[in-house]
């Protein structure tokens, strides 16, 4: 497979775990292409105007990315953190509705800021990597990263106060969960990985501009989830790997590729409503896994 | 700009905002849910009137150089192609909505298939008659002039008609629905579907009734700005949709007046906006509709739900 195309789809699932998290705690927030937006901005800014991280050889020095990545993702957190309060007040559809909102507001501040460079964006974002199979490692590193730190959320008590506000707010905060800091965490939480993701995008896509952030991705990352399964991580991955990589892969029909895609969105969830993966396809998948090797490897003979 | 030409601007604006809002704030109070293909209906109500008053196609597309063997004036294709979009409407409900409720899926999924409903549509568009715009005739309005002096401002009549139709449109809704057997049996559903049904009200005929309704509602609106600033192309319906959605929560999910009157408040902050910082322009309603967000999260006009335990 092309190395660019599997660039795409490791950040489309990225993007989708920071879908995931908010909605992990029952928050339908569609915040994330604004934060990624923002964070890739930092890092086009940063390493095009500072000479420092725009290095002087063929490549710019990897450290520069992971200080950007850092600085990229604080600021989108900082955001969030400042606007986490009043906006989790709102529920369901209004919470969804005013995170599109906020997508538009930030991609209205992006083209129109004084430095953002206007439509066209910024040009010439200096390469960490020479090529784009270094690109697919590193965002497969931070990948595998973001899934563990899933993973481990499952087993902390903030994962399973998350999954309790998700199932009942007020029973959650009878039994003395702090439902607003938990609701506000994983809003953080979501927007640092949405900030951290668009400074890797920004150098793998050479230029950036405010079309990064738009309706149209708050809702392409939100079928992400629906369609990979909202409840467990490995959903939101599969989703958002798939999706990233079917209007590519439907190329050759030429003229019906978008209707094909929407096609595929349309039956997706009336064919799987609780998306792709779910707790028993996992397990049956894990018992699978389980017999193989012991098939394979079984002793003969003592 | 002088104060009266920013009022006409603005309601002008405003009132297709609401229009959109309308269709969206129709199905919402009968299903719950956001329909995300409403965009696309409101844009084939705009290719729909262009046909109908005999336009041709341009040289791309599948459907390139077509034109319907009639011509009907403006009156008389508006309409109709609001029946047409009502008849799309109908059908996005039958593909996406439908199954979802026979199912009892979650609500949350029918976001997802009716935008995949919308990419169809407007990528279905794309395929027929290319991605260039149309422009309707402004003779297409017969004899009227093209604008007419009021108060020492100079109105635009498709500016004035867009308001005027509007209001109508609004206010046969309002009684209608207080009025009428189906109009009452509509928002008996919205109320609660399961006791609706079982007073032998036919809620999945209030379903249909709600989508066509507001499918007809976005086709006349789409035939009204595509008549006022040409049809930019199969994704022009998206940001009135995305704007019309604002709207609608910033007057409050469900309310009738609600989608009315933040339609016109959004619409005449835009026009406010003065032309040298018309860059900020698009980030003006959605502003509006976060700071009202944090003093009400109900909206304007939402009446706030009580919570279940």
């Amino acid at each position: 497979m092309d190395a660019g195309l599997l660039e795409q789809m490791l950040l489309g699932a990225l993007l989708a775990l920071s879908v995931y998290l908010p909605l992990r705690c029952g928050q339908l927030s569609l915040a994330t292409p604004g934060f990624y937006a923002v964070g890739g901005y930092v890092a086009a800014l940063l390493s095009t105007g500072v000479p420092a991280f725009a290095g002087t050889g063929a490549t710019s020095p990897l450290p520069a990315l992971l200080v950007e990545m850092v600085l990229a993702g604080a600021l989108a957190g900082l955001i969030a953190l400042a606007i986490g309060g009043p906006v989790l007040r709102l529920r369901g559809i209004y919470l969804a509705i005013a995170t599109i909102a906020l997508v538009e507001i930030l991609r209205v501040i992006n083209l129109n800021l004084p430095f953002t460079g206007g439509a066209m964006g910024i040009f010439g974002i200096p390469q960490p990597f020479a090529q784009p199979e270094g690109y697919v490692a590193f965002t497969l590193a931070l990948l595998a990263l973001a899934c563990w730190l899933c993973q481990r959320l499952e087993a902390l008590r903030l994962g399973r106060a998350m999954a309790a506000i998700r199932d009942d707010e007020l029973a959650a905060a009878c039994v003395g969960i702090d439902t607003p800091h938990t609701k506000l965490i994983a809003f953080v939480a979501s927007a640092l990985l949405a900030g951290v993701t668009g400074a890797v995008a920004a150098h793998f896509f050479n230029s950036w501009n405010a079309r990064a952030g738009s309706f149209d991705a708050s809702i392409t990352t939100l079928a992400f989830v629906v369609f990979g399964g909202s409840r467990l991580w490995p959903g939101p991955v599969l989703g958002g790997l798939l999706l990233t990589a079917l209007p590519e892969l439907l190329r050759p029909v030429g003229d019906l590729r978008l209707i094909l895609f929407g096609a595929v969105i349309l039956l997706g969830p009336l064919f799987f409503p609780q998306g792709l993966v779910t707790a028993e396809r996992l397990q049956r998948l894990q018992t699978l896994a389980a017999l193989l090797p012991r098939r394979r490897g079984a002793p003969l003979a003592p | 700009m002088d104060l009266i030409q920013i009022l006409v601007n603005g309601l002008s604006v405003g009132a297709v905002y609401g229009l959109f809002a309308l269709g969206y704030t129709l199905v919402f109070s009968v299903l719950g849910v956001i329909n995300f293909a409403h965009g696309a209906v409101f844009t084939l109500g705009a290719y729909f009137t262009y046909l109908l008053i005999g336009g041709a196609v341009g040289a791309n597309g599948l459907l390139a150089g077509f034109a319907l063997p009639f011509a009907l004036p403006f009156w008389g294709a508006l309409p109709l192609a609001g029946l047409g979009a009502a008849l799309v409407a109908l059908l996005v409900e039958r593909v996406a909505f439908r199954p979802l409720r026979r199912r009892r899926a979650d609500p949350l999924l029918a976001l997802i298939t009716s935008l995949g409903a919308g990419v169809i549509l407007v990528n279905l568009i794309q395929l027929l008659v290319g991605a260039e715009s149309y422009a309707i005739p402004t003779g297409a309005l017969g004899g009227l002039p093209a604008s007419f002096p009021l108060l020492g401002a100079r109105v635009r009549t498709v500016q004035a008609l867009l308001l005027a139709i509007s209001l109508l449109l609004l206010a046969v809704l309002s009684l209608w629905l207080e009025g009428s057997r189906n109009g009452r049996g509509l928002q008996a559903v919205a109320e609660d579907a399961e006791t609706a049904q079982l007073l032998g009200i036919d809620s999945t005929a209030m379903v249909r009734l709600a989508f066509g309704l507001s499918g007809f509602l976005a086709g006349v609106a789409g035939g009204l700005v595509g008549l006022s600033v040409s049809i930019a192309g199969p994704y022009f319906g998206i940001g009135y949709g995305l704007k019309g959605l604002a709207v609608l929560v910033l007057g409050g999910l469900g309310s009738v007046p609600g989608a009315v009157l933040g339609g016109l408040i959004v619409g005449l902050a835009e026009a406010c906006v003065p032309a040298e910082a018309s860059g900020w322009k698009d980030a003006v309603g959605y502003g509006f509709l976060f700071l009202v967000l944090l003093v009400r999260p109900r909206g304007l006009l939402g009446r706030p739900l009580p919570t279940k335990v």
